[in-house]
C-alpha cells in the first residue's frame, strides 16, 4: 500500500478498517503517521497490534527497510514487565462502542513517549541477540576453531610452568575486558598462590562509568539509570569494592598478602607484568550503547539463564554497540561535588595505605585525583531516550555482530 | 489434545491461592477423574505465566524460561479436561493471550473456556494497597488511591492494578474470540456469608462437584488490619535500604505480616475512604452491566460485585491511632524476640554437631601412620597381592585363619 490515503486531517475517518489499512501500509514501508492515514482495508489478523508497535514500525521504516520477518516480530511483541500495557490506537474503536469505555484509553502512536518504544524495541534486540548466539550454530567453523583452541590452551596451560601467574581485580570492566582477552590468547589467570594480584585502578569518573557498563552487561540483577545509580551511591556515600581502591587493596592485602599485589594506576605496564608485549586498548561504548544494553539485558534475563546472558551481552550485543556513535559516559553536574570529593579522599588514602602496607604501585597514584572544575569542564555525556531508540532500530535493523573467539567474556 | 481446556486468568485476591493449593494437593485424585491439573511444583502455573508475560519476578523469572511451553505441551498431551490457573495471567496482552490459546490447541481441537474469578472493587482495592505494601512498597493509602483514579494510568501501580482487576477489559483480552458461554465469571459472596460457598461455585465451575478431595488447606494470604498495615508501612520505610530482598520475603512478609500482625483480628479492618466508596460502587455498576450485555455465564451473581457498603466509623491508615499500632508494634517484636531464641537455639545445636564432627576428623587425622600406609597399598592389585603375602608370611592371613 503506499500514501495514496494521506489527506492531512484524520478528524473525519476512523474505525477498524482504518487501522488496519495502516497496519498493512506500515508493513509495506509506510512511514504516514497514524493521525494523517485515510485509507481503509481489510482485517488482516487476530487483533490489532498496540500503538507500541505499530509506531516502532514505522519508526523502523523511517530509517531502514525491515524485512517482512522482522515486521512481523515487532508487531507481535509485547513490551515486557510491568508498565503500561499495549495500547488502542485513538479512533480505531468508535467512541461509542460499550468496548470503549473500559481499558486504558487509547493513543496517537505519535504521542507515545520514546521510553515506551525502548521497551519493546529492547525485548526485540534481546531476542535477536539470542538468535545470534555462535554457540547454537554448530555449522559456523571459526566458531568450532576458536572454541577448539581456547580449549586446547586451557588444557594445556599447566605444561607450561614457566607462565606468568596472575589475577586482575580492581575496575571490573578493564579486568574482565583484559582477563577475557588473555584467556583468549591461552594466558588465563590464576595459577594458585604464587599468582600476583594486579589491581587497576582508574580515575573516579572512569571507573563508575566501567562499574555502571559492567552492570549493563550483566543479567544478574535489575541496574537502574546512569543518574539513579550515581544518586544512589552518592546517597550512601560508599562505593562498590571493586572500584573503591584502597578497600580493593586492602582485601587483597588481607587474603594473598602484601608481596603479592600491585596496584596498577599506569595501564601501559600492566602488559609487561602479565607477560604479553601488548593488550587490546579498553572498549568503551558510548552512553546511549550502555544504556540500551541496560535495557536489553533486562529483557534477556527473562529469555535466558544469567550467564548465558552475561556471555551474549558481551560477545553479541558489545561489537554490536562499541562503535556506535554518542557522546562517553559523564558525570552529571548534581554528583560532581561527590565524585570530586570521593577523588580527594581516594588519593589522600592511597599514600597512607601504602606506607602501612608496603604495597607495589605502577604508575602515580596522584594521577587519580579529579577535581569539580574538571568535571565542569567536561562533555556532557548522558544517556537520550531519543538516541536509544534510534540505535535500537539501527541494531533491528543491521542485526547483531557477533565476536568469534572462543572463551566468552 | 485436551478435550477440554479450563483457563482460569484471574483476578488476584479472590480465593486463587487456595483453589490452586487444593488443586495441586489432589493432582492424582482429579487424574483418576480424567483431569489434569499440570504442575510438578506448586508454583508451575506461576512461572509459565510469568514466561508468557516476560514478567520479571524477584529473579523468578531465570526458573521461568520456557515453563509456559512445557505447560501448554503437557496440556495438548492430556486426553480430558486440562486446568490451569494463574491470577497474573490477567494481565496478559492481546498478542500474548493470542499465542496462549494457540499453544493450548484453540482453533485446532480443544475446548478452551476462560474463567475469571471477581470480587468487588470495595474490598480489592485496600486488599491490592495492602498487598503492596507486603512487597516492600511505602506508598500511603492516599496516594494510592490517586494514581488509580488517575484517568492516564501511566504510573506503574496504576496500569498493574487496572490490567488485573478491570474485568471488562480483561475478558476483552482474554475472550474476545470464544462464545460467551466458554467464558465463565464467578464472583466471590459478598462478606459475612457461608464460607464454603466460594468453593462451591469454584467446584461447580471446574467440574469438580462429587469428587472426594482433600481440601484441608492453609488460609493463604491473610489479610492485615489498619493499624498493621500502616506497622509495616512504617518498617519498610526504615528496612527497605538495609535489608536484602531474601531475607524480607521470610522476616516481614512471612514472620511478621503473616503470622504474627495477621492474627491481630480485633483491629479496625482496611476499607475505602467515604469519599471513594461511591466512585468503586459507580464504577462496579458500569462493569455489571457490561458483563450482563455480553451475556457470560455467570456462577454466582454478577451483584455481588457491587461490595458491601462503607463502614459506619472509617479508620485512615494514613492516620492510624497510634495505642494501637504500638500494640502491634510489641506483638510484632515479640515475635521477632520468639524467632531469635528459637534461631539461638539452633545454632547452639549446629555449634555442637559442628565441634562433634571436628572431633571426629580430628581422630580421623590421629590414625597411625600403619592404617594410612596400609589404606596406600590397598588402593592397587599389586598393593593388595603384596599385603597378602605379607600376612601369609607372618602368618596372619585371614584365608588361613
Amino acid at each position: 500500500m503506499t500514501d495514496h490515503g494521506v489527506h492531512g486531517s484524520a478528524d473525519h475517518a476512523g474505525g477498524e478498517a482504518r487501522a488496519w489499512a495502516w497496519v498493512a501500509h506500515l508493513r509495506d514501508g509506510g512511514t504516514t503517521p497514524w493521525a494523517q492515514w485515510a485509507g481503509t482495508g481489510e482485517r488482516t489478523g487476530r487483533v490489532l497490534p498496540g500503538a507500541q508497535q505499530l509506531e516502532l514500525l514505522r519508526r523502523l521504516n523511517l530509517i531502514g527497510s525491515p524485512d517482512a520477518a522482522l515486521a512481523e516480530r515487532v508487531l507481535r511483541a509485547s513490551a515486557p514487565g510491568r508498565g503500561r500495557p499495549d495500547l488502542e490506537l485513538v479512533g480505531a474503536t468508535p467512541s461509542a462502542s460499550p468496548a470503549a469505555a473500559f481499558g486504558p484509553a487509547p493513543v496517537d502512536p505519535a504521542d507515545l513517549p520514546a521510553d515506551e518504544l525502548v521497551r519493546v524495541s529492547a525485548l526485540l534486540v534481546a531476542r535477536a541477540v539470542v538468535a545470534a548466539d555462535p554457540a547454537d550454530r554448530p555449522d559456523d567453523l571459526a566458531h568450532i576453531a576458536a572454541d577448539a583452541r581456547a580449549r586446547w590452551q586451557a588444557r594445556t596451560v599447566r605444561w607450561r610452568p614457566w607462565r606468568t601467574r596472575y589475577r586482575l581485580a580492581g575496575d571490573p570492566w578493564l579486568a574482565e575486558h583484559w582477563r577475557h582477552d588473555l584467556r583468549r590468547r591461552g594466558r588465563p589467570p590464576g595459577g594458585g598462590e604464587g599468582a600476583e594480584t594486579f589491581v587497576l585502578a582508574s580515575d573516579l569518573p572512569t571507573m563508575l562509568a566501567d562499574l555502571w557498563t559492567d552492570r549493563a552487561f550483566s543479567t544478574r540483577a535489575p541496574v537502574p539509570g546512569w543518574s539513579a545509580f550515581l544518586a544512589g551511591l552518592a546517597e550512601h556515600d560508599r562505593l562498590p569494592r571493586g572500584i573503591d581502591t584502597p578497600r580493593a587493596v586492602r582485601h587483597w592485602l588481607e587474603k594473598v598478602g602484601g608481596h603479592r599485589v600491585r596496584l596498577v594506576v599506569d595501564h601501559d605496564a600492566l602488559p609487561g607484568l602479565v607477560g604479553v608485549r601488548r593488550l587490546p586498548p579498553p572498549e568503551r561504548p558510548g552512553a546511549d550503547a550502555v544504556e540500551l544494553a541496560r535495557r536489553v539485558s533486562s529483557s534477556l534475563g527473562l529469555l535466558v539463564t544469567p550467564d548465558r546472558g552475561r556471555r551474549l551481552l558481551r560477545q553479541v550485543l558489545l561489537p554490536t554497540l562499541v562503535a556506535a556513535p554518542g557522546p562517553a559516559l559523564a558525570i552529571p553536574p548534581e554528583q560532581h561535588r561527590w565524585v570530586a570529593r570521593r577523588s580527594r579522599r581516594l588519593v589522600r588514602d592511597l599514600p597512607q595505605e601504602l606506607r602501612r602496607s608496603h604495597y607495589a604501585v605502577v604508575g602515580d597514584p596522584a594521577s587519580l585525583g579529579v577535581r569539580a572544575r574538571d568535571l565542569a569542564r567536561a562533555e556532557p555525556g548522558l544517556p537520550d531516550v531519543e538516541r536509544v531508540l534510534g540505535l535500537a532500530c539501527r541494531v533491528l535493523l543491521a542485526g547483531p555482530t557477533t565476536r568469534r573467539g572462543g572463551d566468552s567474556a | 489434545m485436551s478435550e477440554r481446556v479450563l483457563l482460569h486468568v484471574g483476578t488476584p485476591k479472590t480465593g486463587t491461592s487456595q483453589l490452586q493449593e487444593v488443586l495441586f494437593r489432589n493432582r492424582e485424585a482429579l487424574a483418576e477423574h480424567g483431569i489434569s491439573y499440570p504442575a510438578e511444583r506448586f508454583d508451575a502455573h506461576f512461572l509459565a505465566a510469568l514466561d508468557l508475560m516476560a514478567l520479571p519476578w524477584g529473579g523468578l523469572e531465570t526458573e521461568a524460561i520456557g515453563c509456559w511451553d512445557a505447560l501448554a505441551q503437557q496440556v495438548r498431551e492430556h486426553r480430558g479436561t486440562a486446568i490451569i490457573s494463574h491470577e497474573i495471567l490477567a494481565t496478559a496482552s492481546r498478542s500474548q493471550v493470542g499465542r496462549a490459546l494457540e499453544s493450548l490447541g484453540h482453533g485446532s481441537g480443544a475446548e478452551v473456556h476462560v474463567v475469571v474469578s471477581a470480587r468487588d472493587l470495595v474490598r480489592q482495592i485496600p486488599a491490592e494497597w495492602q498487598e503492596n505494601v507486603k512487597h516492600r512498597s511505602t506508598i500511603s493509602f492516599e496516594r494510592f488511591l490517586a494514581q488509580l483514579r488517575d484517568p492516564a494510568r501511566e504510573a506503574r501501580i496504576a496500569s498493574w492494578f487496572w490490567g488485573v482487576q478491570e474485568l471488562p477489559d480483561v475478558l476483552d483480552r482474554w475472550a474476545h474470540e470464544l462464545p460467551p458461554e466458554h467464558v465463565h465469571v464467578v464472583t466471590v459472596p459478598p462478606p459475612g456469608g457461608d464460607a464454603g460457598e466460594l468453593w462451591r461455585r469454584f467446584e461447580h465451575t471446574f467440574g469438580l462437584t462429587g469428587l472426594e478431595l482433600d481440601l484441608d488447606v492453609a488460609k493463604a494470604n491473610p489479610s492485615l488490619g489498619v493499624p498493621e498495615t500502616a506497622l509495616l508501612r512504617r518498617l519498610n520505610q526504615q528496612v527497605n535500604p538495609v535489608l536484602a530482598p531474601p531475607d524480607y520475603r521470610p522476616l516481614v512478609r512471612e514472620l511478621l505480616a503473616h503470622q504474627t500482625l495477621s492474627a491481630r483480628s480485633r483491629s479496625p479492618r482496611l476499607a475505602l475512604p467515604p469519599d471513594v466508596h461511591p466512585w468503586a460502587v459507580e464504577l462496579s455498576a458500569s462493569w455489571i452491566a457490561e458483563l450482563r450485555r455480553r451475556g457470560y455465564d455467570v456462577v454466582g451473581d454478577l451483584d455481588d460485585l457491587l461490595g458491601p457498603p462503607a463502614p459506619e466509623h472509617w479508620a485512615d491508615p494514613d492516620a492510624p491511632r497510634e495505642s494501637q499500632v504500638s500494640g502491634a508494634a510489641l506483638d510484632a517484636l515479640c515475635a521477632v524476640l520468639l524467632d531469635n531464641a528459637r534461631l539461638r537455639g539452633e545454632e547452639t545445636r549446629l555449634a555442637a554437631e559442628l565441634h562433634e564432627a571436628r572431633e571426629r576428623i580430628a581422630h580421623h587425622e590421629r590414625r597411625p601412620l600403619r592404617e594410612s600406609i596400609l589404606t596406600f597399598v590397598r588402593r592397587s592389585a599389586a598393593g593388595r597381592g603384596l599385603h597378602r603375602v605379607y600376612r601369609v608370611l607372618r602368618g596372619r592371613s585371614t584365608r588361613s585363619a
